[in-house]
Formats: structure tokens, C-alpha cells, sequence
């Protein structure tokens, strides 16, 4: 397979930092993609699980499908959230995994990381810890988890081989792999590919 | 992606309107983006 990467990780990295860090600290501005308990709905998240949260931990959520459409998860599992945000999925998760689970999410940005240990706390989720790390160097030990969730996240790695590699590293044989993402269905043109702006909007 | 890497079983959902009366609307109508939820598997036992 060819792994040329078409835009700077480093620099990728940046742009997606500068994005999210408003979205931690503006969750209800103008971005271009929809945010917080209307996205939530607009995804079929489990309304009530949903209403009984405080405004913190659903506010900045901003992914794009639901990870847990198509198999929720099972009482116990380990699950790892690979690019967590403000944590709203790990909350999810937390849920329907139980105080027998275990919930690690992973996310670069360390206002995310302050607000979704903020949430655990005052939900009182003690399952769900949250680690500072990157996709493509996840802090976690070689197949770990029984189940991998992200959501809107792998889209925005530029070395995508690399962190489906660390993906399926972390899962242990028999594991799971489930995620949001977007998919095109008319193809992007190859200049607008390496354009770092249109791979953050 | 998934297959290369060696997942099996893959699944994908139906399409979620994402950006549906978002900002970005008119950008993800251009191409035709998408949400969608993807599951596989990792072979093996535990």
C-alpha cells in the first residue's frame, strides 16, 4: 500500500488543536459542524442517558455518527475511546459497561482532557480515566482492550495506517472496533486533499 | 483500510445526515459526506 501522508502531521495536528480548543471553550459558537445535546439527538443517542447528563459533559460534543449503533456495549467490558474530547462517548460508555467496566480516553488536547475529568467526577463515573496521548502512540498496553471507540477522530489523523495499526495493537484478539467516521461519496479532487484547511472544514 | 490492517466482519451504518443544517453544509453536500458508524473485528480468541 502506498503510505505517502498528503498533509503534515505536525502541522495537521495544529490546525485540529486550534479547532477543538474552541470547541472546549466555545461549544456553542460558530463551527461548521453541529455540537452538544442537538448533535446528539440528531445522531439517536439514547435521549434519557443523554438528558440526565450536566450541560459540561454534553456540550462539546462534536463527533459525527453514533460508535454505538451497531452493537452497544456489553456489562464489563475495557473499552479504550481513541480521541475522546470532552469525553461525551466515554460517558456513554461508562454507562452501558457498568462499575465493572473500564473506560480509558485518549485525547491530545489538554483542555479537552481537564473537562472530561471535570464531567467523570461530577457524575461520579470512577470507571472512565482519561490519558493525554496521540492516535498514533496511544498510551495503552498492547491488547488491552475488548472494544476500541472513536468518533469523527480518525478522519482528522494524517498517517492513517499507522493509527489503525496502534487500533488494532490495543485490542486484544477476538476485540472490537467500532467508530464514527464520514465517508465521501463523490471523490475529493487531489489538490483540495492536501489542502490542511478543508481536512479541518 | 480496516481489511489491509486485518480486521474482519466489517459492517457499515446507513448513512447520518451530519452536517444537515450545519456551517458546513454546503461543503459536505459537495462531496457527499457523510457520517457513518463502522464495526469489525479483531480475529482471534481472547
Amino acid at each position: 500500500m502506498n503510505n505517502e501522508l498528503l498533509v503534515d502531521p505536525a502541522a495537521l495536528r495544529e490546525e485540529v488543536k486550534s479547532k477543538y480548543r474552541e470547541v472546549a471553550h466555545n461549544p456553542n459558537g460558530e463551527h461548521h459542524f453541529h455540537t452538544g445535546r442537538p448533535l446528539a439527538r440528531r445522531l439517536g443517542y439514547e435521549a434519557a442517558l443523554v438528558d440526565a447528563m450536566p450541560d459540561a459533559a454534553v456540550e462539546s460534543f462534536a463527533g459525527v455518527a453514533n460508535p454505538f449503533a451497531l452493537r452497544p456495549l456489553a456489562t464489563g467490558e475495557k473499552v479504550v475511546d481513541a480521541g475522546s474530547g470532552a469525553g461525551f462517548d466515554c460517558f456513554v460508555a461508562g454507562h452501558q459497561v457498568g462499575p465493572q467496566g473500564k473506560i480509558v480516553g485518549v485525547d491530545m488536547l489538554p483542555e479537552m482532557l481537564e473537562k472530561s475529568r471535570r464531567s467523570a467526577e461530577l457524575m461520579g463515573l470512577t470507571q472512565v480515566e482519561f490519558r493525554e496521548g496521540l492516535l498514533e502512540k496511544i498510551p495503552v498496553d498492547d491488547g488491552w482492550a475488548d472494544v476500541v471507540i472513536s468518533n469523527g477522530v480518525l478522519n482528522l489523523c494524517a498517517d492513517k495506517r499507522q493509527t489503525f495499526d496502534e487500533l488494532w495493537r490495543i485490542l486484544r484478539p477476538g476485540g472490537t472496533l467500532q467508530f464514527g467516521d464520514i465517508a465521501n461519496g463523490k471523490p475529493v479532487p487531489a489538490g483540495a486533499l492536501r489542502d490542511i484547511d478543508l481536512w479541518t472544514g | 483500510m480496516l481489511a489491509e490492517v486485518g480486521f474482519v466482519d466489517i459492517q457499515i451504518s446507513p448513512p447520518y445526515d451530519t452536517f444537515g443544517g450545519a456551517r458546513g453544509e454546503k461543503k459536505a453536500r459537495l462531496f457527499e459526506v457523510y457520517g457513518h458508524t463502522f464495526l469489525a473485528h479483531k480475529p482471534g480468541s481472547p
